[in-house]
Formats: C-alpha cells, structure tokens, sequence
C-alpha cells in the first residue's frame, strides 16, 4: 500500500478508535505539532459523515422502494387491501 | 418474524419487506386511532426504520423480546415527538420553530454533485463500512473481491478520493446540511 493510503489507513484507524493505546497517544501528540494531518484529519472526519449520509439516503431510498412495490405488485394484494381496510378506503 | 442478525444472508431488502407486513398494519392502527391518515403511518414508519436500523448497525443492539414490538415502541415515540412539536408549533404565533433535527435535510443537491463525481461505486463500496458495518470479509464478497486485503486497499483509495475532494472544496460537514 502506498504511502498516503498508510497515512488514511492510521487517521482512520485513530478516528474510529481502532488503534493501540500507544499508537492513538502517539498520534494524539502528532496532531498537536502537525498543522497538515489536523487538516487531514478534519477532512477525514468529514469524509466519514458524508458517506454515513450517503448511506442513511439509500437506505431511505431503499424502503420507498419497497414500500412502492408492496402498494403496487400483484401479489402484495393482501397487504395493501389489509392497509387500505384500516383506513376505511 | 427474524431479527437482522438471523437474516445477514438475506437481503436488506427482504428484511425490510418483512418489517412492513408485519409492523406497518399495526402503525397504521396506530395512527388511524389518534385520527391521522396513511401518510403520517408512512413517515413515521420509515423514520422508525432508519432509527432501528442505525441503533442496531452502531451499537450491535438487538431487543430482548419482539423486533416488531421494539419497532412499534419508536414509532409511538416519535408519534409523540411529533404531536408535542405540532404544539409547540401552533402556541407561539409567528415563531419558527425548527430543531436541528429536523434542520438535517437527507441530501442537498450540493452533496448529490459531489457524489457524482467521487463515483457511486466507490461511495457504494464506502457507505458498506462506515454505515452498515459490515466486515471486510463480507464486503469482498459483495464487491467480489478476491481478498480482504484487496478490498481494503480498495477501500482506502475511495475514502482518498472522497477526501481530496472535500480538501479541494474546502469543505465542513455544515456544508451539506440546507
């Protein structure tokens, strides 16, 4: 693995406590003297978000899916008339 | 009905089936009894999903008794949230009243270009880790990665790409939220 993957392999491994207490001390004290990993730090943290983001929609995405099937394909006919029967449709 | 560790082979996408005709029936009773309508069952039901889902990916969380039961118990609690909110919202004349909850939109149209350009492959492969928490061993299955070595290098090399990205935009995660 090439270098710059090293360096976002250990940020990672710091952010989500994966590391060895040694090593997540070691780092701690690098990030007080090294402006660059704080920004890449940040940025990772940031990249962490948006792909947790990312997820949680196509999760969404994938219940609308399915909500969209069960109202609409033939063989759900039981359910929806059971949905349709509480609402008095 | 099975719990999502019993169900790991199969797809989320059955899983998710099989919460709708168990415990959406009993959502809409729910709400049809407190005289509100299927799009209240709909919003909260998906909510409760998402909320169960993230609770058991995050913290390996799996109720003691009933999954259904358990995912009944949010949907009346956000019934509740949503009725004191609807309170709130009506007893102070010309306030509005958001909370940062509900101020997270899912996805801006600024981050839907973003993704665009990293790839949704990679973005697919990424979201597997950091938001289902699956191992690497059962992403190099679902990617079909010869390796959890490759699929971790591969890893690296997307979440790189996200955060060049990110560098380059100078961006904070206060931009992806309208």
């Amino acid at each position: 693995m090439r270098t710059s993957l090293i360096e976002i392999e250990r940020i990672d491994q710091w952010l989500l406590n994966q590391d060895a207490p040694a090593s997540h001390l070691l780092m701690d004290a690098r990030l007080v003297l090294d402006p660059v990993l704080r920004s890449n730090v940040r940025d990772q943290k940031t990249s962490h978000d948006l792909i947790r983001r990312y997820g949680r929609q196509k999760l969404i995405n994938e219940i609308r899916k399915v909500e969209h099937h069960l109202f609409t394909a033939d063989q759900h006919r039981s359910f929806r008339d059971k949905v349709k029967s509480i609402f008095n449709f | 009905m099975e719990t999502i560790e019993q169900t790991k082979t199969l797809s989320r996408e059955q899983q998710i089936t099989d919460w709708y005709k168990e415990v959406f029936p009993k959502v809409c009773g729910f709400v049809k009894k407190r005289g509100s309508d299927l799009e209240d069952a709909r919003e909260l039901f998906q909510e409760a999903l998402v909320l169960y889902y993230e609770k058991h990916v995050t913290t390996g969380f799996l109720p003691e008794k009933v999954e259904a039961a358990y995912i009944m118990g949010i949907v009346k609690k956000l019934w509740l949230r949503k009725c004191s909110s609807e309170n709130r919202m009506s007893s102070i004349e010309g306030i509005e009243l958001v909370t940062a909850e509900e101020n997270s939109v899912p996805l801006t149209q600024k981050l839907i270009k973003f993704l665009e350009r990293t790839g949704s492959k990679c973005m697919d492969l990424l979201q597997s880790f950091y938001y289902e928490g699956l191992s690497m061993k059962e992403m190099s299955v679902r990617f079909g990665y010869c390796s959890e070595r490759s699929v971790t290098v591969q890893k690296y090399k997307c979440l790189e790409k996200v955060r060049d990205e990110v560098k380059q935009r100078a961006l904070g995660y206060e931009d992806f939220i309208d």
